[in-house]
């Protein structure tokens, strides 16, 4: 046991080293305790402190001693138990008695290392400053010169093809009944294509997400596909599909996911002869914008009953899917035999690509891609792709920018004159700022067939709290005070996926309607302006260079 | 300027004419007009048309002049001019000419306007009230652009953009009109709204972002005969309202809706039919268009709270979920099979079940540190929660049932391991726990319990085996204890130098545990035989015989030590030594070794030094006596050799020591000899298990036989060995002893004064912080802002804190101000 000694102070932190301190207003707090009755964390804490005063009032010394013991809401000084910024308390208190506030003089990441084990969260890179794709302005703007569009009274159709697009001349045409067919007498594989709304959202897992955020997504993008006739599709990540979706009709409007962890593939297959509608596509992720390199990584907190079932495994354990899949061993191998199998599992009827997190070899697949006539798109994850859980070292420093790295992909597309068939997809950092329709059509306009989006739709439709200021970030925990990223009955119950799908119409609505006022004044309407990049200048000249686009300040 | 016009004839050439009189009539097929060369302006600007005969009923202008037409720039000079001179009836013989009929202001009078031939575009545009235009022809584009009030009638047709912007006046046409029109039509308040009648119907995009005025298209012979509004009507119209007669395919439906004619809007439109036929010649159709208000229908715009309701009344995203993702995924949506819980939303506070974290009164859940710290495990804080109760008595008598010897362990010869830890020693001093052991000294042995039967024998009448019989008897069972000396008490009454324990103390305490009567066996040293005898005529046979053989190194010169078990020994049976002027060593600075020390001073030393091999572990008391005494401590030391002869202890390091006595005080070890080969030892140990059991069932074995130790040490092993037989004869559960302590910060020492003062038992009752047990003082049931809290009182003054789920938030402020850190949160499961 511990003595009652005398050290007090030794090696305990200063709140200065945590990264958000806890402005509390004794003057305004009723101590209701609604704060720290829902600090996900238990940073806060009440405490006693007591106040000792010597007053002397008369006219010679006459001190009289005034004690006076009060309770107050503490913030504590352990780093397992850091304030994350969250701000719940926040928003409970019904006094505006109390809020986190930021601390440039933190230094957190040197203390978060406990036992030995680097710091892990959730969220993206935690970098606020100014993304190039933010940097990029649309500077061709069509007044007299071209026909100008108005984005309110011309009807547009904002569509992109997810699929690889058969050059015309080897389409095996045939003339049937004054009609043009697919002879398919030919034999000639002609690959499935899917119209779709260039702005998707990003594989995020059941599991990584909770009940309601994942069926709220969904049930938002099956409203927008039936009532509004926008045809979002939306990704499942890879912690497989509840077989009740995997059956129904909406189906269709979902990217099935496989990774290297095959969570829930079991069911998916199973399910298989029970499909009334083939999926929009089957994404292979090979990589991820947030972690590149690394696996995907279920915590264990997450892991309970519902998981476990879906996924198929134990529960209240860590669940790592490997950095690469087992099996394959090389570019080629692991690329075509991916893509045959899932290719076959829906009778070649179902496009399939894979997804690599951003770098420097992209073009590499790209380029193995182009070869391979079965592979419908390839995706890329930039650095600034969101996780529920990685190691902050991998979200903030590893990884490749999206926007030069979609950039070269394209280009390299245009040397071979595949730039029409083969589409990319881009994703990382899309709306990192709120600017989801310019960041899309940035990228678009960089050569990107359509792009995917992810923390942008968690923030925007589940008011997630986390930013690029560590605010919040505890995806991994399990402990999402907004109930998007827990698998805890008691948070996740918290949001109303009724309320998610309603901000998901309203978020893609809203897109479209910008992406108009983007496209109108550079003539657009109904041709995606895929790589039209003289559309598009920045303010920086090394930067108008790397990505071939004009400067312009 | 008009002298020089007249002065200018209209027989000017010029070669370059013609083909630029051909450019501009020629209308682009986007619609859009190409302004007149400037440089031909230029020309132009010196020219006067002749024909214009001002104050004449009718006056003819040409627009075309000599084979040549005359530039837009001319015609409109020449029609102003001929107004201002008074001209009210204009014929316009037009060669496409722009704007022909507008911008005339004839002061309150009417200006008639015949054009013959092709009108250019913008016929009539911002044209006022007062003029009134008569197209002979078909018009071009954008007739009665901007129009401000002129009457406009087209004998033919009107192309794209026609009463584009127009706020005011009317424009009948004839025939059909193009793409756009009626676009952007305003009404002023000030003034009618403008009306623009079509007869047959119009192009596509009709009435886009038209905010006021009146549309009516009668439908009659349509190009369309499908549709009669062309393709996407009233994008963006949000005021006015079109009429019309006919087939139409789709309309803006955000932005205006299709109703059918209230007879307001029939009145109003037989009424104005009328004119508008007679204007454009077809009166005879009046009976076929007012034959039947069921024949036509209206758009009109949606109100600004119409439209916010619309966006409202779409589907809503739980009539979605109800009426189709349900349909389609099955009920309670896609997770549905596999949750157990509500599918309803939670608020962030909740109470109930609900909660994340739920508080527990946790009392005595937790030992306190003094408790948890004390080897015999005695409950001060109860002591102390007694005396606030003014039951200072029982607050003493409860010590008696851990100890036999407060007033000798605790009063005197005790490190008191509870004050140590006690919780106050960090606000100020910790609780005088040894002056309560004292105050124990008169009181008078405690009630026996009812004789049980079990008789058990306790070998060794030193503080583990008076503890053990002590809490036997207590319990009701005979016990035979076997002690060899010719006293009770062991290593206390033998070897615990007087000064520190005042012999009449343990003799008062030794008389006591004696009224308990447990059979004690005087000067009884236990044998192989005498083992095996007890062994058979009781139960159970606990060995507490201490370690009574002093340890040895053997050195050369080892042989002329002595060893403080014989020095201490010595002096307590009267044994006094002499050591007046001698210079004392002391090989080994434990406690023993100062208690050494201090003898070795009290009895004429004239120097004590001890030595040992490592940092010593002497401590409390007996450290401070021999100190202050004069006592020296040297390490590291590791003894070589003593030499008698030289009177030195050398040392490995070459060093030594003045010595005319050497005591070695390294510890003693039991003597095991009388034990059979069936209780195992180990390393001159009795060997026991975590219950002080021995390899033999029935024999248990405590205090300095199994390992060296504090006297609180012997007398806890004591008291848990005779719980544990207890429990065993008896055929009771155990009770669990292994409470775990309460972390000091739960303690909120800030309710505490730091005091001072002299030792009562009162004062030191209200000092205790009654760590991890109530002090009932209601601060949480006073703190809960929930007030989920209250106390309730059971039978015999037993109480207990309570919680009410209904109200409770889990916020922990009960455990986080809770004095004593009896309140915990638990994770509420």
């Amino acid at each position: 046991m511990e003595p009652a000694s005398r050290l007090d102070h030794n090696h305990q932190l200063s709140l200065r080293e945590f990264p958000y301190i806890i402005r509390w207003r004794d003057d305004r707090c009723k101590r209701c305790g609604r704060c720290t009755a829902v600090c996900p964390v238990k940073a806060i804490v009440p405490a006693v402190k007591v106040q000792r005063l010597v007053r002397s009032e008369g006219p010679v010394p006459m001190p009289i001693a005034v004690r006076s013991t009060t309770h107050v809401v503490e913030q504590v000084t352990d780093m397992e138990r850091y304030c994350t910024g969250c701000g719940s308390c926040t928003l409970v208190c019904p006094n505006e008695a109390i809020e986190p506030e930021l601390n440039p003089q933190s230094k957190f990441l040197h203390y978060k290392n406990k036992g030995g084990d680097g710091y892990k969260r959730g969220g993206r890179r935690n970098d606020p400053s100014l993304s190039t794709l933010d940097r990029i302005k649309f500077t061709r703007i069509s007044m007299l010169t071209d026909p100008a569009l108005d984005a309110g009274r011309h009807e547009f159709r904002i569509r992109s093809l997810l699929g690889r697009v058969m050059h015309p001349e080897d389409m095996p045409l045939t003339a049937e009944g004054g009609r043009l067919a697919i002879d398919k007498k030919n034999n000639v594989f002609v690959p499935p294509v899917r119209e779709i709304f260039p702005i998707m959202i990003g594989s995020m897992s059941v599991g990584a997400l909770s009940p309601p955020m994942w069926e709220g997504l969904a049930m938002g993008v099956a409203y927008l596909n039936e009532v509004e006739g926008l045809p979002v599709v939306m990704a499942s990540g890879e912690g497989g599909m509840p077989p009740r979706l995997l059956k129904s009709k909406y189906l269709k409007y979902f990217i099935i996911q496989i990774a290297s962890g095959y969570f829930g593939w079991d069911e998916i297959i199973h399910a298989l002869p029970h499909m009334t509608e083939d999926p929009a596509a089957i994404e292979i992720k090979y990589g991820q914008g947030a972690k590149p390199g690394d696996g995907g990584l279920l915590m264990a907190q997450k892991v309970l009953k519902l998981i476990a079932e879906i996924r198929g495994v134990p529960q209240r354990i860590d669940l790592a899917s490997p950095p690469t899949h087992q099996t394959k061993y090389s570019i080629e191998e692991a690329v075509a035999k991916m893509i045959q199998s899932m290719s076959m599992a829906w009778g070649f009827r179902v496009p399939v690509y894979p997804k690599i997190s951003g770098t420097k070899t992209a073009k590499a697949v790209l380029n193995n891609l182009a070869r391979n006539p079965y592979a419908a798109a390839l995706s890329i994850d930039g650095e600034d792709g969101g996780t529920g859980a990685a190691y902050n070292v991998s979200l903030d420093k590893m990884g490749h920018p999206i926007a030069s790295n979609i950039r070269e992909c394209y280009l390299d597309l245009v040397k071979q004159g595949k730039q029409n068939e083969l589409p990319l997809i881009a994703a990382g950092g899309v709306g990192k700022r709120g600017n989801l329709a310019a960041n899309a059509a940035a990228l678009i306009m960089l050569g990107a067939s359509a792009v995917a989006i992810g923390k942008y739709i968690m923030q925007s439709a589940a008011d997630c709290f986390g930013d690029e200021y560590n605010r919040c970030n505890l995806c991994n925990t399990g402990k999402c005070p907004r109930g998007i990223t827990t698998q805890d009955p008691k948070l996740y119950r918290r949001l109303d996926s009724d309320r998610v799908a309603e901000r998901v119409v309203e978020v893609f609505k809203a897109a479209d309607v910008e992406l108009r006022k983007i496209f109108a004044p550079m003539g657009r309407s109904t041709e995606l302006p895929i790589g039209m990049s003289d559309g598009l200048s920045i303010n920086d000249k090394a930067m108008a260079e790397r990505l071939g686009i004009s400067y312009a300040c | 300027m008009r002298a020089k016009k007249k002065k200018v004839t209209s027989n000017h050439k010029d070669s370059n004419k013609s083909s630029v009189t051909s450019n501009e009539l020629k209308t682009n097929d986007k619609g859009l007009s190409l302004s007149p060369d400037p440089l031909l302006v230029t020309c132009y600007s010196l020219l006067v048309t002749d024909g214009v005969t001002p104050h004449s009923s009718l006056v003819t202008i040409k627009g075309s002049a000599g084979g040549e037409r005359v530039p837009s720039r001319i015609l409109e000079e020449q029609i102003q001019h001929a107004v201002q001179e008074g001209a009210r009836e204009l014929r316009v013989v037009a060669e496409g000419q722009h704007g022909i009929g507008g911008r005339i202001w004839p002061k309150g009078e009417t200006v008639r306007i015949n054009v013959e031939g092709p009108a250019g575009q913008r016929l009539g545009s911002m044209g006022m009230p007062g003029t009134e235009i008569i197209a002979r022809h078909s018009a071009s584009d954008d007739v009665g652009w901007l129009n401000c009030g002129a009457k406009i009638t087209v004998l033919g047709d009107v192309t794209n953009g026609a009463f584009n912007a127009a706020a005011q006046g009317t424009l009948y046409v004839q025939g059909s009109g193009g793409a756009r029109c009626d676009t952007m039509t305003k009404h002023n308040p000030r003034f009618d709204p403008p009306q623009s009648w079509y007869f047959r119907n119009v192009g596509d995009s009709f009435a886009e972002f038209k905010a006021g005025g009146i549309a009516v298209i009668c439908g009659v012979n349509p190009r369309d005969p499908e549709n009669v509004l062309g393709y996407r009507p009233c994008v963006g119209m949000v005021g006015g309202a079109i009429y019309f007669r006919g087939p139409i395919r789709d309309y803006s439906q955000k932005d205006v809706k299709l109703l059918d004619l209230t007879p307001q809007d029939w009145e109003w439109l037989r009424t104005n039919m009328r004119p508008y036929l007679e204007a454009i010649d077809r009166i005879s159709y009046y009976e076929e268009l007012t034959r039947s208000a069921d024949e036509w229908k209206k758009l009109i715009a949606f109100t600004p709270q119409e439209k916010k309701s619309k966006k409202a009344s779409g589907i809503s995203a739980s009539d979605f979920r109800k009426n189709m993702w349900e349909k389609g995924v099955g009920q309670g949506g896609i997770f549905a099979e596999y949750l157990d819980h509500d599918l309803t939303v939670l608020p962030y506070i909740t109470t109930g079940a609900d909660r994340r974290n739920k508080p527990v009164w946790a009392n005595e859940k937790y030992l306190p540190p003094c408790a948890y710290a004390c080897p015999t495990s005695i409950p001060s804080h109860k002591r102390a929660a007694l005396i606030r109760q003014g039951l200072l008595q029982d607050a003493l008598e409860l010590v008696l049932q851990y100890s036999p010897l407060p007033a000798t362990v605790c009063g005197q010869i005790c490190p008191n391991l509870c004050m140590t830890s006690c919780t106050r020693g960090q606000l100020d001093k910790p609780l005088r726990i040894d002056k309560l052991g004292s105050l124990a000294l008169d009181l008078p042995a405690p009630k026996k319990g009812k004789p049980t039967g079990h008789a058990i024998a306790v070998i060794g009448g030193g503080p583990a085996g008076l503890s053990a019989a002590w809490q036997l008897a207590l319990k009701g069972h005979t016990v035979d204890l076997y002690e060899a000396a010719d006293k009770l008490g062991g290593k206390i009454e033998l070897c615990i130098p007087r000064e520190r324990l005042p012999h009449r103390i343990l003799e008062k305490e030794l008389s006591r545990f004696r009224e308990l009567g447990v059979k004690v066996h005087l000067s009884a040293p236990v044998d192989r035989q005498k083992f095996d005898e007890i062994y058979k005529s009781h139960e159970l046979v606990v060995v507490a015989c201490g370690a009574h053989k002093p340890r040895i190194f053997a050195f050369p010169g080892s042989g002329d030590i002595v060893s403080a078990y014989d020095f201490l020994r010595g002096i307590n049976s009267e044994k006094l030594p002499d050591l007046r002027g001698k210079k004392v060593v002391v090989i080994g600075a434990g406690n023993v070794g100062m208690d050494v020390a201090s003898e070795a001073y009290n009895y004429g030393a004239e120097s004590v030094i001890a030595v040992d091999i490592q940092k010593p572990a002497a401590f409390g008391k007996e450290m401070e006596t021999a100190t202050a005494k004069g006592t020296q401590i040297l390490y590291p030391k590791f003894t070589e050799r003593y030499s008698k002869e030289e009177r030195k202890l050398f040392f490995k390091d070459g060093s030594s020591l003045e010595a005319d006595l050497v005591i070695m005080s390294v510890g003693d070890v039991p003597i095991l000899d009388f034990l059979p080969p069936g209780v195992h030892t180990e390393k001159g140990w009795i060997a026991v298990n975590d219950i002080n059991q021995t390899s033999d069932v029935k024999v248990f074995a405590v205090g300095d036989a199994t390992s060296l130790g504090l006297v609180t040490h012997a007398i806890g092993q004591g008291r848990l060995v005779a719980d544990t037989i207890h429990y065993e004869l008896m055929h009771a559960p155990r009770r669990p002893e292994n409470k775990q302590v309460i972390p000091y910060e739960r303690i909120k020492t800030g309710y505490y004064d730091v005091c001072r003062g002299d030792f009562t038992p009162e004062k030191e009752a209200d000092k205790c912080m009654s760590c991890a047990t109530c002090r009932d003082c209601r601060m949480c049931e006073t703190t809960c802002y929930w007030g989920a809290i209250s106390r309730i009182e059971h039978e015999g003054g037993a109480f207990e804190y309570v919680v009410d789920e209904e109200k409770c938030i889990g916020c922990g402020f009960c455990a986080g101000i809770c004095p004593c850190g009896v309140w915990e949160m638990a994770e509420n499961i």
